[in-house]
């Protein structure tokens, strides 16, 4: 070597090159190379451009000679295979030796990237093959030569060089300038113009995998060998998916190997999948389209849709699975999107127009594979036609049941909420197994519930839809779904043969169950009005069957959102019961006579609207009581009075005859009635006397006279009256006589009982004779208070607002209460226009402005 | 025959004794509440001055509380003074 030196140096490269060319040609080859002969082309090619000032040059063309001729033999090797698998597997052998190598021949040329030297005579003798590449070279050098250490650049990229090679891993320690010099030479190359300047790209990448000489040997092969087969390597590897999908085994690596020569091939810094991507994934999605659009068709046809749904689904895993098989992960998401094209989208409609079946005969399993279908095609096609049907469905099965058993469930409540509970739990079954609790399919039943729940079809109440001021009387039915939950509320909450059959669980549950349905009840004040009459019923006949249950409910109403000030005079009612007990222990403790006295004084403001007082004479016996209490009362609280409310008042009155002894409970009014007798137990009494007796009016002593002579379900009645064929309570005259049935006995089991207890209040009037209508009534009026109080808080703080804004704000403030129909909306904003609140804006009629 | 009453529970409610149908405050109905409260009765009471005018208790301490010297009853100016039974 040493003798070389004193050589002229155009021979150098001569002297030295031939011997080296040989490694050269082990390496391709992949043939043994000793450790001594690899140090040796380190060396030389050092030696090389470190005498010969055109070396560098000479040896990369030189080098590329070399490669063209490898790939060309090589190529020569692939194309004399004829069946497609042979072809495949020589192409992916000569392939992965190639690749092998591109990986470590570039390292003894690393010389080539740094020298400066290169540059006049490589831009000289850029010759043949590859422009882009002699080009990359050259700017490499260039900027090697702008960085600031070109003098020591030939002896520290000697060295680095040297160093990566016996380790023969990655020198990523290559100093910062080679680096970035390299990757620039790269990206510049990639852009296909070979003198641009190196200003491209700063990315930090694997020093040999930037290499010139590497890029060389990737272009050439791809230049000379991949771009003549690439279309028959690609059919080849196809027709072995295809044939994988018809169910016959094939090596499979065969197509692994393709794809990878296919991503390593690249060397385009920026975008290494390019050549994947722009062949490879392309046939291979064109391939899957069109197997799966014949075969598709086919199995349809075949097996009808519903199998077909299977396959579908069957299929989608399995080239998903495929996919990780023979697919970069960048192509998962468009092949799926390609597979959902083929496989769902283009059968959208035959699947969908099966949904309605299968919902109606739930069949969960083939509807959640329906939505795990639907589920995938963008933007919710499937999915939205499906809820479509999911909610018509609901809405006509669950009407058709309430239609079909409306005998029973107009007239009980506990079996109209119990099935009206069990159509839920039905369809929220359906929706958690088939749809796994979606949250649109969730609002697609809600949706349905709610126009069961609120359908009027089935029974409903008329409401006045105004007061009937100018004579007319609209009526706009609500569904009576309210006024039943109350009921069903209240016979859990009593003691009734419901409420002990139960547990305390149950109760619990069946009371979150009323909630529920609660929920989808437009018209919530209606329920609220009368479970607050049920409660008063209770409280004051002390007949809840749990008090604290009582007050639970109350708390979990104000959880769901009902109105706080209901919710509040609730409390205080229980309050007021507390506080009339206290007071009771008082009394009695004050006057000892007194303890079958009890009272309850409530606040008038809290319960449920107590119609005006009904005067009535009471018996002796209490007419005696009724100033000591007032009197204790008004020691207790001074500056207040007590108003008694008498046709609230009840108590048990002992009943003896020859038969028994019998105790009733009985209301005041009735005690009144019945006590007309104590003084002559055998006569027979006119209407006419017993109202001069009782002083009660007209329609309250019928109601009461009728509650005696006919209470329902007891076999003898307390009282008789003749003539005996009279069937109404109207039909009472002055001169109709009462008297006593001195046979009264209570009969159980067709015995009569000479002792036992008996319940004659029924149901206790809260309310004087004011009918239904009037009492309905009352709920419109409240809601026009409601709507319009509602209205002048929000206009007091928005001061400006349209009219559309409103009626939005409006129905959020009212949803918890009752649904505001429009028309009521627009009379109250008339009615609030008239009374100078708010005025419309004078350019703007749907504008409102508040007035202060 | 005999009936005898064995128990007996009376109803009532009840109603302020004011000498006056409105709050000379706010107007409002003794029967209902002053402008801030919600529930009538035992949450808004009412109170008497010696004077014996009388006014929802929230009203009048307001009223009271905006007087800087003399604290006079709104009605006959005469010093407030509440009036214990």
């Amino acid at each position: 070597m040493l003798r070389a030196i004193g050589k002229r140096d155009r021979d150098i490269f001569e002297e030295v090159w031939p011997d080296k060319r040989r490694i050269v040609l082990k390496l391709l080859r992949q043939d043994t190379v000793s450790q001594r002969e690899w140090q040796d082309l380190f060396f030389g090619v050092h030696f090389v451009c470190l005498w010969d000032e055109k070396g560098a040059a000479k040896i990369y063309d030189c080098l590329q000679q070399d490669i063209v001729e490898f790939i060309v033999q090589a190529q020569s090797q692939v194309q004399a295979q004829r069946g497609e698998q042979a072809l495949l597997a020589t192409y992916i052998v000569e392939w992965r030796k190639f690749f092998t190598q591109s990986n470590y021949l570039p390292l003894p040329f690393r010389q080539l990237e740094q020298s400066p030297q290169v540059k006049p005579s490589s831009s000289g003798s850029s010759s043949s093959a590859s422009v882009s590449a002699s080009g990359a070279s050259t700017s490499a050098a260039a900027a090697a030569a702008a960085s600031s250490c070109s003098g020591q650049a030939g002896k520290s990229g000697g060295s680095t060089s040297a160093t990566a090679g016996a380790s023969t891993s990655a020198a990523a320690a290559a100093a910062s300038t080679s680096a970035s010099t390299s990757s620039a030479a790269a990206a510049a190359a990639a852009s296909g113009s070979g003198s641009t300047s190196s200003s491209t790209s700063t990315s930090k990448k694997n020093p040999t995998e930037d290499s010139p000489v590497r890029k060389l040997m990737l272009d050439s092969w791809n230049k000379h060998i991949f771009h003549d087969i690439k279309h028959r390597l690609q059919e080849s590897a196809m027709k072995i998916v295809h044939a994988e999908r018809n169910g016959d085994a094939y090596d499979a690596q065969l197509v692994v190997g393709v794809r990878e020569s296919y991503v390593n091939l690249s060397s385009n810094a920026e975008d290494k999948l390019e050549i994947y991507r722009e062949n490879f994934e392309m046939a291979y999605l064109k391939a899957t389209a069109e197997f799966y659009r014949l075969k598709s068709a086919e199995q349809q046809q075949e097996n009808g849709v519903l199998a077909y749904m299977k396959y579908a689904d069957s299929k989608l895993r399995e080239e998903e699975v495929r996919a990780k098989r023979y697919l970069e992960p960048s192509s998962f998401s468009i092949l799926t999107y390609t597979l959902v094209k083929v496989l769902i989208v283009d059968h959208l409609n035959s699947i969908i127009a099966e949904c309605p079946a299968l919902i109606r005969d739930y069949e969960t399993e083939r509807l959640n594979l329906m939505f795990r279908l639907m589920d995938r095609v963008m933007h919710g096609v499937g999915v939205e036609a499906m809820m479509g049907d999911l909610q018509r469905h609901i809405m006509s099965a669950g009407l058709a049941d309430m239609l079909s058993a409306s005998e029973v469930i107009t007239q009980d409540s506990e079996k109209y909420v119990e099935r009206l509970l069990e159509l839920f739990n039905k369809f929220s079954d359906l929706v958690r197994n088939a749809f796994n609790d979606d949250p649109r399919f969730l609002t697609a039943r809600d949706i349905a519930f709610k126009t069961v729940v609120n359908d009027t079809s089935v029974f409903k109440m008329e409401l006045p839809t105004s007061i009937a001021n100018r004579g007319v009387k609209y009526t706009a039915p609500e569904s009576k779904c309210p006024e039943l939950l109350a009921n069903y509320c209240d016979m859990l909450l009593r003691r009734t043969p419901l409420s002990k059959r139960l547990t305390s669980e149950q109760i619990d549950a069946r009371l979150r169950d009323v909630l529920l349905v609660l929920k989808y009840v437009n018209n919530k004040d209606v329920f609220m009005r009368y479970h607050k009459v049920h409660l008063t019923r209770r409280l004051i006949l002390g007949t809840s069957a749990d008090s604290e249950k009582e007050e639970d409910i109350v708390e979990w109403l104000r959880e769901v959102g009902m109105p706080a000030d209901y919710v509040n005079r609730l409390a205080r009612m229980f309050q007021d019961i507390k506080v009339s007990e206290d007071l009771n222990t008082q009394f009695r403790t004050s006057i000892s006579r007194h303890d079958a006295i009890n009272i309850k004084i409530l606040n008038a403001g809290a319960w449920a609207r107590c119609s005006e007082r009904v005067s009535v004479s009471l018996p002796i016996e209490l007419e005696d009581y009724i100033p000591d209490v007032e009197e204790f009362y008004k020691k207790k609280h001074s500056g207040r009075k007590l108003q008694w409310y008498h046709h609230m008042s009840n108590g048990t009155i002992t009943f003896v005859n020859n038969f028994g002894r019998y105790d009733l409970d009985v209301t005041t009014f009735q005690m009144a009635v019945l006590f007309a007798w104590n003084q002559r137990q055998h006569d027979k009494i006119s209407y006419e006397n017993l109202r001069l007796a009782t002083e009660l009016p007209d329609p309250e002593l019928r109601r009461t006279l009728w509650s005696l002579v006919a209470f329902p379900k007891i076999k003898k009645q307390i009282l008789l009256m003749e003539p005996a064929a009279i069937s109404s309570p109207k039909d009472f005259a002055e001169n109709t006589m009462f008297y006593i049935n001195q046979e009264f006995a209570i009969v159980k089991n067709g015995k009569s009982q000479r002792r036992g207890k008996l319940n004659l209040i029924g149901r206790l009037q809260l309310s004087t004779e004011r009918s239904q209508q009037e009492d309905n009534q009352s709920i419109v009026q409240l809601r026009i208070l409601r709507t319009q109080e509602a209205i002048i808080k929000i206009m007091k703080v928005r001061k400006r607002m349209n009219n559309a804004a409103l009626q939005g704000e409006l129905i959020d403030i009212l949803k918890n209460m009752f649904l505001p129909s429009k028309k009521m909306i627009k009379e109250q904003l008339e009615w609030l226009i008239e009374n100078k609140y708010m005025r419309r804006d004078d350019d703007d009629i749907n504008m409102f402005i508040y007035v202060a | 025959m005999k009936v005898t009453i064995k128990s007996w529970t009376g109803v009532a409610t009840w109603r302020w004794i004011a000498n006056d149908e409105n709050c000379g405050i706010c107007r409002m109905s003794f029967e209902s509440t002053c402008p801030e409260c919600a529930l009538p009765g035992d949450d808004c009471p009412l109170v008497w001055g010696v004077c014996s005018h009388c006014f929802h208790m929230h009203c009048i301490v307001k009223w009271l509380n905006l007087q800087p010297l003399n604290k006079q009853c709104p009605m006959c100016r005469q010093s407030w003074k509440f009036n214990v039974h």
